[in-house]
């Protein structure tokens, strides 16, 4: 899979400064800098896709979908860092 | 010539087109318009230029960035005048003098805290007292660095400065 079209890269930062703005947390950089943030870890993630894939255990790598395996790496790294976030779209877990 | 204060346009009383225009919000049981950093947005306001209008006016606009610490904003206010008998059909279109702009205010560095901007209005339709008046703001966010919103909170203009 290639990098995201640009289009779906500004959903992304558009979408990022309505939520941050909505919760008023501050926003340290300017708008080309967040895009630019939004597309860098896009590219990281294509360039680094298989090594990802790699990281998954055999029965997860070969039996869960891509979509699956996306969502599992997105939910370890929020709630690594933003656990009220993940419960957004998770709801609250025991 | 001192500043005189002719009117105070605050959220509550704007007008809004049908698309892309400021979400009309609370903080902090605050009202304000706010300003989506990636779409530019526009509202308005209607009054009646008031008798012994005579100098330049300023559109003095407050406002607070949502969550913005660095960048800058822009901004541009237009004044549509229409006299008595002008031959301008108002349920058909408008007429709003150029825009006056004002570019590349930084933003205060913490969010949340007020910031002033003064846009003078130099192109303002030769409006005179009586004349039916109507203001329009938007940010214009193609070109602003700013990220998030901008929250207008209240736009005072003023007949000088």
């Amino acid at each position: 899979m290639a990098t995201l079209p640009l289009n779906d890269q500004q959903k992304i930062w558009r979408g990022l400064m309505r939520y941050w703005s909505k919760d008023q947390i501050g926003i340290g950089i300017i708008k080309s800098d967040l895009l630019a943030a939004v597309q860098a870890i896009d590219t990281f993630l294509d360039t680094n896709s298989t090594a990802i894939n790699n990281a998954f255990p055999i029965e997860a790598r070969t039996n869960l979908t891509t979509t699956q395996k996306a969502i599992i790496v997105a939910v370890v790294a929020l709630v690594r860092w933003n656990p009220g976030f993940l419960s957004n779209i998770l709801g609250s877990v025991d | 010539m001192a500043a005189t204060t002719r009117f105070v346009l605050t959220p509550y009383s704007a007008e809004f087109p049908s698309s892309n225009f400021p979400q009309l919000r609370t903080v902090n049981a605050r009202p304000v318009l706010a300003f989506d950093a990636a779409t530019k947005e526009t509202c308005y306001w209607t009054v009646v230029a008031p008798q012994g209008l005579t100098g330049a006016l300023h559109a003095k606009i407050q406002y607070i960035m949502a969550s913005a610490t660095s960048g800058d904003v822009d901004v541009n206010v237009a004044v549509e005048a229409v006299t008595d008998a002008d031959a301008t059909d108002l349920d058909a279109g408008t007429s709003f003098d150029t825009i006056n702009a004002l570019d590349n205010t930084t933003v205060p560095g913490t969010a949340g805290y007020i910031d002033v901007l003064d846009v003078t209005l130099t192109n303002a339709d030769s409006v005179a007292a009586g004349d039916y008046m109507r203001i329009s703001l938007d940010r214009d966010a193609a070109d602003d660095t700013a990220a998030g919103d901008m929250y207008v909170l209240t736009i005072e203009i003023t007949d000088g400065n």
